[in-house]
C-alpha cells in the first residue's frame, strides 16, 4: 500500500548526487532533528545518551535541532501510528532539500514488534524514502554514533545479506553421558536453566558436569561428593556455588543410588559470624 | 572560569574514542544473534519463540527446501531463540555495528535446509537433519535395538500417517516394543 506520493520538486532535490554534494558542503556540520513516531521512548533514551559527553557526537558535528526547517538529517524512532503520520510528513516537507532520513530503532526499521498491530503502519521506509537504518531495540549509543557516521560516508557498512544453501555434514551433536543416561543430562540443563536462566544456566551446567569428571568415577556418590564440594570452596560466586549444591543434590541422588548422608549440606554458609 | 578548568582537569577525559577506537561492550550485552547455519537442524523452535517474528522458518514454492530466515531489523534482541534452541545455531554475539544504507536486505540471513518426504505419502514435513538429530539422540538413550529399529520408520512419517501407522498396528495384534 503506498501512502504517499513524494511531491515532484522534492524527488528532484533529493538524488543521490545532491545529497553527496550536500555532505561535501556542510563539512562538519550536521543539524539533526529528531522525530518521534510513536516509539516507546526507549531510543529516545539512548539518543540522549548518545549526545552526553560520555560519547560526545559534537566531535563529528552532530546536534540536536529543535526546528526541521534547521535540520540536515531526519532521526526518525517509532512504528508510526496514525496520529504520527500528518506530523511525519509535515516535519519531512519542511526539512530543506536535500535531507537525509535515518530510520532508528527495530521499530522504525521493520515496525519491530509491533509490524503486524492495527493502529501502525510498521516503518519508516514504508511512507518516506529512508537513507540508513539503524537496528537495535534500543540501538546502544555505540550503534547510533556507527549508524550516524555510516551514513555520512565516514565509515564503512559492516553487515551484508548471508545466505547459505548448500547443506554440509551435520557434525555430531548429542555428546556421551557421563553417568551412561542421556536424560540425566537432559533434567540437569532443564533444572540448571530453571535455577538461573539461560545463559548462566549454561554455565552452571558446564562447571558441574567439569567437577563431576574430575572426581574420576561419576558413579560413586562417596567421590563425587568430594569433587562437587571442593568445587563449591573453590567457586567464587556463591549463586553458582550453591546451585551446583542444588543441582547435586536434587538431579544426581535420582540417577545414583545415594544414601541421606552423600548430599551435600547447603547451610554452609552462617551469618554474622566469623 | 580556572575553576571550572581546574574540575575539568581533575576528572580528566571520559569521552569514549569509539569510531576510532574499537568499543567493548559491557558483559552479557545482547548483540545480534549469531547464527552457526553448519549446527541449524531446521526444528523452528526459534520461529516459535520469536515475539516479533523476526525468525521465520517456512518451506519455499515448491517444497524442495526448508528457508530459515532472520531479519534482524525486525530483532528485539530478547535471546529466546538463544534460550530455546537445541542444538547451539543461534546465540547471542556481541555484534553492535549493525547500521546499513539504503537497502534493508543487508539486514537478512538465511539458511536453507533439505525437506525430509514422508515415506508412506511423499508430502514434505520436516528438515532431514531434525530427523537425523533425533535418531542419533535415540540411539544414545538406552533404548533397545528392537524399539530403535522401529523409532526408525516412525520418525521418517509425516503425523498424519503416523498415526495410520500407529493405529493399524495397534488393532492388527501385532507385538508391540513396549518398554
Amino acid at each position: 500500500m503506498k501512502t504517499y506520493e513524494i511531491p515532484n520538486e522534492i524527488e528532484l532535490a533529493n538524488t543521490l548526487e545532491q545529497k553527496l554534494e550536500l555532505l561535501k558542503q556542510i563539512g562538519r556540520s550536521f543539524s539533526v532533528f529528531r522525530i518521534d513516531c510513536g516509539s516507546c521512548n526507549g531510543c529516545e533514551i539512548e539518543i540522549f545518551a548518545a549526545i552526553t559527553p560520555l560519547w560526545d557526537p559534537e566531535r563529528f558535528g552532530f546536534k540536536l535541532v529543535a526546528n526541521p526547517r534547521h535540520a540536515d538529517i531526519l532521526l526518525c524512532t517509532g512504528p508510526v501510528t496514525r496520529q504520527m503520520y500528518y506530523p511525519l510528513l509535515r516535519a519531512y516537507e519542511a526539512t530543506p532539500d536535500p535531507k537525509i532520513v535515518v530510520a532508528l530503532g527495530a521499530c522504525g526499521v521493520t515496525g519491530g514488534i509491533f509490524y503486524d498491530a492495527y493502529s501502525v503502519l510498521s516503518g519508516i521506509d514504508k511512507i518516506i524514502p529512508v537513507d540508513a537504518y539503524i537496528p537495535g531495540c534500543p540501538p546502544h549509543p555505540a550503534s547510533i554514533i556507527y549508524g550516524l557516521t555510516t551514513a555520512l560516508g565516514v565509515l564503512e557498512q559492516k553487515l551484508q545479506k548471508v545466505s547459505f544453501e548448500e547443506e554440509g555434514d551435520l557434525p555430531p551433536l548429542v555428546e556421551d553421558s557421563v553417568l551412561g543416561n542421556t536424560l540425566f543430562e537432559r533434567d540437569l540443563l532443564v533444572q540448571a536453566k530453571r535455577l538461573m536462566s539461560y545463559v548462566f544456566g549454561r554455565k552452571l551446567f558446564d562447571k558441574y558436569i567439569k567437577a563431576l569428571v574430575q572426581s574420576g568415577n561419576t558413579k560413586d556418590p562417596k567421590a563425587t561428593k568430594v569433587s562437587i564440594t571442593e568445587a563449591i570452596q573453590t567457586e567464587e560466586d556463591p549463586r553458582y556455588a550453591e546451585c551446583m549444591g542444588i543441582l547435586h543434590n536434587e538431579i544426581y541422588t535420582q540417577y545414583v543410588l545415594c544414601e541421606e548422608e552423600d548430599k551435600i549440606d547447603l547451610h554452609r554458609v552462617i551469618w554474622g559470624a566469623k | 572560569m580556572m575553576k571550572l578548568l581546574d574540575i575539568s582537569k581533575k576528572y580528566g577525559e571520559i569521552t569514549h574514542k569509539y569510531p576510532f577506537e574499537p568499543y567493548k561492550v559491557s558483559d552479557n550485552f545482547r548483540g545480534k544473534p549469531a547464527y552457526i547455519f553448519d549446527l541449524c537442524i531446521g526444528c523452528a523452535a526459534c520461529g516459535i519463540a520469536c515475539p516479533s517474528n523476526a525468525i521465520t522458518v517456512q518451506f519455499n514454492d515448491d517444497k524442495s527446501k526448508l528457508v530459515w530466515e532472520f531479519d534482524c531489523g525486525r530483532c528485539i534482541f530478547c535471546g529466546r531463540c538463544d534460550e530455546v534452541c537445541p542444538t547451539g545455531a543461534i546465540k547471542l554475539s556481541e555484534e553492535f555495528e549493525l547500521a546499513v544504507k539504503f537497502d534493508k536486505s543487508a539486514l537478512i540471513q538465511r539458511g536453507e535446509l533439505d525437506t525430509q518426504y514422508c515415506t508412506t505419502c511423499n508430502k514434505p514435513f520436516s528438515a532431514k537433519r531434525l530427523v537425523k538429530y533425533s535418531f542419533e539422540c535415540l540411539s544414545k538413550a538406552n533404548v533397545s535395538e528392537k524399539r530403535l529399529e522401529e523409532a526408525k520408520n516412525y520418525l521418517c512419517m509425516c503425523p498424519t500417517c503416523k498415526k495410520t501407522a500407529t493405529v493399524a498396528t495397534f488393532t492388527s495384534g501385532k507385538e508391540m516394543v513396549i518398554e
